[in-house]
């Protein structure tokens, strides 16, 4: 509850409530989630076509992946997939056959983990099933292992290797900037990227200072 | 002459220290960045790092009037524009 003293923040959205894509095989989207995985179904709507375009009759269904935040699927009845279905992509797009596979993945959902020995625990329940583990990376600060669901999608599921530091913040916004800076120029590269943000560093960084714990009033 | 900035975060401090240990070059501190400079081109061995390929290939944070000539599994060479 919030006064007239204490007015709310600026940035007030508390994560992710659902992020939703269509299925076109709910058997093998629900054995994945539900059964290798052991996310709860938590919710569903079976709902008649309606509105003002022609709409077929769906399911919408929800699994719980922790936090309060819940992953969704759309199940279309008579709902045909478009596109080459050979073609990389998945099941809510076909791209150009030639798309290289790091653009393809690039489009992909990471769920958190607290741990190794929970990383290691998934990584177990996906080898023994249809969907093994593709590869496990130890990224700059996670470490990662990925897989695909049924339906085509990159799943990633990550473990923290230490908390983010409020420098790599300050480093993020730096980036940040120079990116849309030198985006808005011709023939954007790492390069003129890495000399803008250079110039960003010696302006905003040099008096920097790391922040000190608020004190408890 | 040659400039880098690396930020200083722990994957980062092979770099950092590898850099430092060349009398060559001279290793000063911009916030939370380290600053490589030298006289000449900047070479980095990424073993002597001891860095996993991941922090290597993102572990430079700026060029100083700088562009980087090489950046693969063996170096980092950074040289003036």
């Amino acid at each position: 509850m919030t006064d007239n003293l204490t007015p709310k923040p600026v940035h007030r959205v508390r994560g992710v409530d659902h992020a939703a894509f269509p299925t076109f095989d709910p058997n093998a989207t629900v054995r994945f989630y539900r059964d290798v995985l052991k996310f709860p179904v938590v919710h569903s709507i079976c709902a008649a076509g309606w509105g003002p375009e022609k709409h077929p009759d769906f399911i919408h269904f929800f699994f719980d992946i922790g936090g309060g935040d819940r992953l969704a699927f759309f199940y279309y009845f008579g709902w045909e997939p478009a596109g080459d279905q050979e073609a990389p992509g998945d099941a809510w797009a076909r791209l150009p056959m030639d798309t290289p596979v790091f653009f393809k993945n690039s489009r992909h959902i990471a769920l958190n983990v607290a741990d190794e020995e929970d990383l290691l625990e998934y990584r177990k329940r996906l080898d023994e099933s249809e969907w093994p583990v593709e590869m496990q990376v130890m990224h700059e600060t996670i470490e990662s292992i990925y897989t695909h669901d049924p339906n085509g999608y990159m799943l990633e599921i990550t473990r923290q290797l230490r908390p983010v530091t409020p420098q790599e913040d300050l480093d993020a916004q730096l980036t940040i900037e120079a990116l849309c800076d030198v985006a808005a120029g011709e023939h954007p590269s790492m390069d003129q990227l890495l000399n803008r943000k250079a110039e960003l560093i010696v302006e905003r960084a040099t008096d920097w200072e790391q922040p000190q714990p608020k004190e408890l009033v | 002459m040659p400039r880098f900035f690396v930020l200083r975060v722990p994957e980062n401090e092979g770099v950092v220290e590898v850099a430092a240990n060349d009398p060559a070059n001279t290793v000063d501190q911009v916030g939370p960045y380290a600053r490589v400079s030298a006289a000449g081109p900047i070479v980095i061995d990424r073993r002597a790092t001891g860095c996993r390929h991941a922090v290597w290939y993102s572990a430079v944070a700026g060029l100083q009037d700088s562009h980087i000539t090489q950046h693969d599994k063996d170096a980092l060479r950074v040289e003036a524009r």
